[in-house]
């Protein structure tokens, strides 16, 4: 019965959509490329977020082209590298990673994923020509899903930072627009708006990676600073750093109190409850904030690129993308395959951005009628010239983010100064490059 | 004798304790009937107009209900197995002399002290490599590590307990030790092995860590599932109550309805 | 005589039990060394390679490792006498005689705390603690507190619920001693003297004192094993203010996936709880 149904539905499909290859002249179509594989099923780990909701809502139409079954494995980010990890350790049931940009050096050198051309020079058939690579995001494409000049995964969860502010609170503050760098926005949005219980300001700090890719690498890059200097010895204790983290000291006057516990969540939440003018957050919260079921302020909500710093904007960058993993066996890894390029396909993106997700297809941002999603000129702009080691991308980096989360709440709590936890972090940082053999040359020097 | 006084501080006191223990869970059950926007209203109300949303949803759309009946599957199970293996270790114990019973005792409570995390990646990757991730079976197995001491150190007592005539008179008449532990001391010692049940019941229903690690989606227990909806993207307060109501209320009636058993089986291995 | 079985049975009864627990208790631990043995760390499986008593050492002479452990110790020393204190008033309170139907409700209500999940105590205390939300600062009369986000009051809110959760066990488990008393002996020292205190310390603690043992015994082992609430409640934050020593292990070995440091922790921390039931019972402990 199944197969019937699932053989009608292709049929209806494969039909659609070879009318639509010949007008295209193509010859390629989903429904056939997909045939020998049709009742594979396909494992994937999936996030809590707005992005993946979107796919699974766009998930039937790819199932029943291709007869493949897409399995989604729900977790929060803060399990999802741990679950993945004992997957792969242990030889599991995971046909795609899921790779968050800082996690790519690790899931490369471990060879848990296939590079991309290694599978379509596998499976010929399936690489859909209409591919274009080059339509996405140069900057996306290679920090989220490229790792020493090899493409592995293609972007599909994409994030920017972006400024989110509520024009009310500021207007009745008598501004007529949002800070333009970050010393205004300490200096003069700072004490104007915090007040009566209200603050103008909070930088998620918790202590996970939040703390890590959202507080601590926010106010390094815009002043200068950066984790590594070009030796990869610690670059946490240069005048530029430790301008940028002392910043943050002095910012955090015109936060929440107890800012050093607030996780996405609660930062994205006091916003919306109209208790915080500015949050600097990912492109992803968007669809919260805007939405009159969980945001009391969600009229008063307009978006702009994050604040510039002396050494220019610097937005936080981040995302995930979807790789092949080497676990899979053949059939999973060309039904695998077929999924990530069509859920990353340039013909998808605008339903996946109508239903809350952010592709990275430069095509979809030219086109009309797109003024609904405010935050698409600002994200433009910062996929320009971001950094793509925003936060160093490579296999040590987990242990690195403990180390940092760790002094950077300290600092924040206080209990250290800027240059006694840059230290620390300095010290510890190269104990474990050094042990990785980054020193000795044994490793290249990338990130 | 008691002054009226006296009286009233005693029921003061007596209100005042009913009142701390009760109140949380008052609030749970509360919160998990509000929307969001009216759970994160500050200050909190007490008035509103409740709502089934959370319930609906956990149940049928998150897939609570599946992973409720998981731990009912599993802790019935491992506690039914620990009762297997736990009683007739509790007799021999209670009854029989041989070398190193001492230690052997000792080496069953201490495994109650065990943190799971020593044990749980090792677990993990046993597991894997035998096909057992994502199972009841693994949970079940792995919870006896609790629950088989819990059985033996209550039943144990319980047993001890029992005059020796009993046995003896049964020896003369020529029957096994395992028929006298089944027809003489086994239902002399009912309360005691209903005590032991209760708690591993209780304890498996409740267990966290290895519900985290060991399941994904086809074993996955309740308190994981709870965990779960703590994604750092919006935090649904009120459906995360909810779950937490249907996790707790199951286990909280039945520890109502034993109340009296619970409190015997707590003094049990430890007023001797 | 009595008590002598052929060995056959002592195996056919007690085999069993000790097989099952062998399997699921001593084998993973067994591995648990092996990999404490080792540089062992999932995301670099390549460099696995003998390094001996290294992990040991780096244990031992980590600092944070031994903050974690003070601050669990320093949590059972603020919250058992707590929960001693609190735990024989109301016993004391139920033993009295009278108001039956009351006391049977608040028995009743004392094992609602110890039933509960220790995840959902957590999560319940993320909604009832929270600053601008939470119904603690409303009955407290509008204060503005700031439990989950401060150091030490999230380490205060962790010691409420620990209280909370375990009184009643531990004033369940004097009630019982209490009961035990003859009633004549009590009643006869109650004629003997006015105060209070003297009966207690005469004639109801030796009644006690097993009881005060085991919960000795079980809240050292269960603070040392605490996770589920403090995880759920602050994962250890903020900072390093409530991460006690399992959730330290859990971060090294979970998210720092160095397997080899963790399981050298945990086999650090089995020895100094083994050490302690050790102690409580070889002192405490009349018989076995």
């Amino acid at each position: 019965m199944k197969t019937l149904r699932n053989l009608l539905g292709a049929t209806a499909v494969s039909s659609m959509m070879a009318t639509g290859a010949i007008a295209d002249g193509h010859g390629w179509s989903l429904a056939e490329a997909a045939k020998p594989y049709a009742g594979t099923t396909v494992d994937v780990v999936f996030l809590l977020r707005p992005g993946y909701e979107a796919i699974e809502a766009m998930l039937p139409v790819f199932e029943e082209a291709t007869g493949i079954k897409i399995n989604i494995i729900k977790h929060p980010y803060e399990n999802a590298l741990g679950e993945q990890v004992r997957d792969f350790v242990a030889g599991g049931d995971l046909d795609i990673a899921l790779i968050d940009l800082v996690w790519m050096g690790n899931f490369a050198e471990n060879e848990w994923v296939l590079p991309l051309a290694d599978v379509q020079a596998k499976f010929p058939d399936i690489v859909d020509p209409t591919l274009d690579l080059d339509d996405f995001f140069p900057l996306v494409l290679n920090a989220f899903g490229g790792w020493n000049d090899t493409i592995y995964g293609l972007p599909v969860d994409n994030y920017s930072g972006l400024m989110f502010y509520n024009r009310c609170m500021l207007e009745e503050a008598g501004f007529d627009g949002p800070p333009s760098t970050w010393q205004e926005l300490k200096d003069v949005y700072g004490p104007a708006l915090t007040k009566d219980g209200k603050y103008a300001f909070a930088l998620q700090s918790k202590r996970n990676e939040t703390q890590s890719a959202d507080s601590f690498a926010r106010v390094l890059w815009p002043f200068g600073g950066s984790f590594l200097d070009e030796n990869f010895r610690s670059n946490l204790l240069s005048e530029e750093s430790q301008a940028g983290l002392q910043f943050r000291q002095d910012l955090m006057q015109y936060m929440p109190d107890g800012i050093v516990a607030y996780d996405h969540a609660e930062t994205v939440n006091a916003f919306s409850q109209g208790d915080v003018a500015m949050i600097t957050e990912w492109s992803a919260f968007y669809s919260s904030v805007v939405s009159a079921d969980t945001s009391k302020v969600a009229d008063c909500v307009e978006i702009a690129p994050e604040p510039m710093g002396p050494a220019g904007r610097k937005p936080a960058l981040g995302g995930f993308s979807m790789a092949v993993a080497s676990q899979a066996d053949e059939a999973e890894q060309a039904a695998a395959y077929l999924f990530i390029q069509w859920a990353t396909s340039a013909e998808n993106a605008r339903e996946y951005l109508e239903r809350g997700g952010v592709p990275a297809r430069q095509s979809v941002y030219q086109q009309d009628g797109l003024e609904a999603f405010k935050f698409v000129p600002a994200l433009v702009e910062s996929w320009q010239d971001g950094v793509p080691e925003f936060r160093p991308r490579f296999a040590e980096w987990p242990e690195i983010t403990e180390i940092v989360q760790e002094w950077g709440t300290k600092m924040m709590l206080g209990e250290v100064t800027t240059v006694e936890g840059a230290e620390e972090i300095g010290t510890r940082m190269e104990a474990v490059l050094d042990a990785a053999g980054y020193y000795s040359g044994d490793k290249p020097l990338a990130q | 004798m008691t002054s009226t006084r006296s009286l009233w501080t005693q029921i003061a006191l007596l209100v005042v304790i009913i009142t701390v223990c009760v109140f949380p869970f008052y609030w749970m059950v509360t919160t998990s009937l509000k929307t969001q926007i009216v759970a994160l209203e500050s200050p909190p109300v007490w008035l509103f107009e409740p709502t089934l949303d959370n319930y609906r949803e956990a149940l049928f759309e998150d897939g609570v209900l599946q992973t409720l009946l998981n731990s009912l599957v599993i802790a019935v199970s491992t506690t039914v197995l620990a009762l297997i293996l736990g009683v007739p270790a509790a007799f021999a114990l209670a009854r029989f002399e041989f070398r190193g019973k001492k230690d052997l005792w000792f080496w069953f409570i201490t495994n109650r002290m065990v943190s799971p995390i020593v044990l749980a990646l090792p677990f993990f990757l046993i597991a894997r490599n035998l096909g057992l991730l994502d199972k009841h079976i693994t949970l079940i197995l792995i919870y006896l590590t609790f629950n088989l001491p819990i059985v033996i150190w209550i039943v144990t007592d319980q047993f001890r307990g029992i005059p020796y005539d009993l046995d003896e008179a049964a020896r003369l008449e020529g029957a096994s030790q395992f028929t006298i532990m089944r027809r003489i001391c086994l239902p002399l010692a009912m309360p005691g092995v209903a005590v032991s049940a209760i708690f591993s019941f209780i304890f498996s229903w409740n267990e966290l860590m290895f519900g985290l690690i060991l399941t994904r989606t086809e074993a996955k227990t309740a308190p994981a599932m709870a965990v779960s909806f703590m994604e750092g993207y919006n935090l649904p307060y009120g459906k995360i109550m909810a779950t937490s109501t249907l996790i707790v209320i199951p286990v909280l009636i039945f520890a109502l309805i034993a109340s009296k058993q619970l409190v015997r089986g707590l003094t049990m291995g430890a007023v001797k | 005589m009595r008590g002598q079985v052929s060995r056959k049975t002592v195996f056919a009864f007690i085999g069993p039990a000790v097989i099952g627990l062998a399997v699921v208790g001593i084998a993973p631990l067994l591995y648990a060394v092996w990999t404490s043995l080792h540089f062992y760390n999932l995301t670099k499986l390549k460099r696995v390679e003998f390094i001996g008593l290294e992990n040991y050492m780096t244990v031992l002479t980590d600092a944070v490792f031994w903050q974690a452990m003070g601050r669990t110790f320093f949590l059972l020393g603020t919250a058992l006498p707590l929960q001693l204190a609190l735990g024989l008033m109301i016993a004391l309170v139920l033993h009295q005689p009278g108001l039956t139907l009351i006391k049977t409700l608040c028995r009743l209500s004392l094992v609602l705390p110890m039933a509960t999940t220790y995840a959902v105590v957590g999560l319940l205390g993320q909604v009832m603690f929270n600053q601008k939300f939470g119904v603690v600062n409303q009955l407290l009369g509008g204060a503005d507190i700031n439990w989950i986000g401060d150091p030490e009051n999230a380490f205060a809110m962790i010691i409420f619920w620990d209280v909370w959760q375990w009184t009643p066990f531990v004033a369940l488990v004097l009630l019982a001693g209490l009961t035990m008393v003859p009633g004549e002996v009590e009643e006869a020292a109650r004629l003997e003297t006015k105060s209070k205190w003297t009966v207690l310390r005469y004639v109801q603690l030796p009644f006690l004192l097993p009881g005060l043992v085991a919960v000795l015994i079980l809240r050292t082992a269960d603070t040392l094993k605490l996770f589920d609430m403090v995880f759920t409640l602050t994962r250890g934050g903020p900072g390093s203010s409530t991460e006690f020593i399992s959730l330290m292990i859990q971060r090294v070995g979970f998210r720092g996936f160095d397997q080899g440091l963790a399981s050298a922790q945990a086999i650090i921390l089995l020895i100094i709880t083994i050490i302690l039931a050790q102690i409580y019972i070889r002192v405490f402990y009349k018989e076995v």
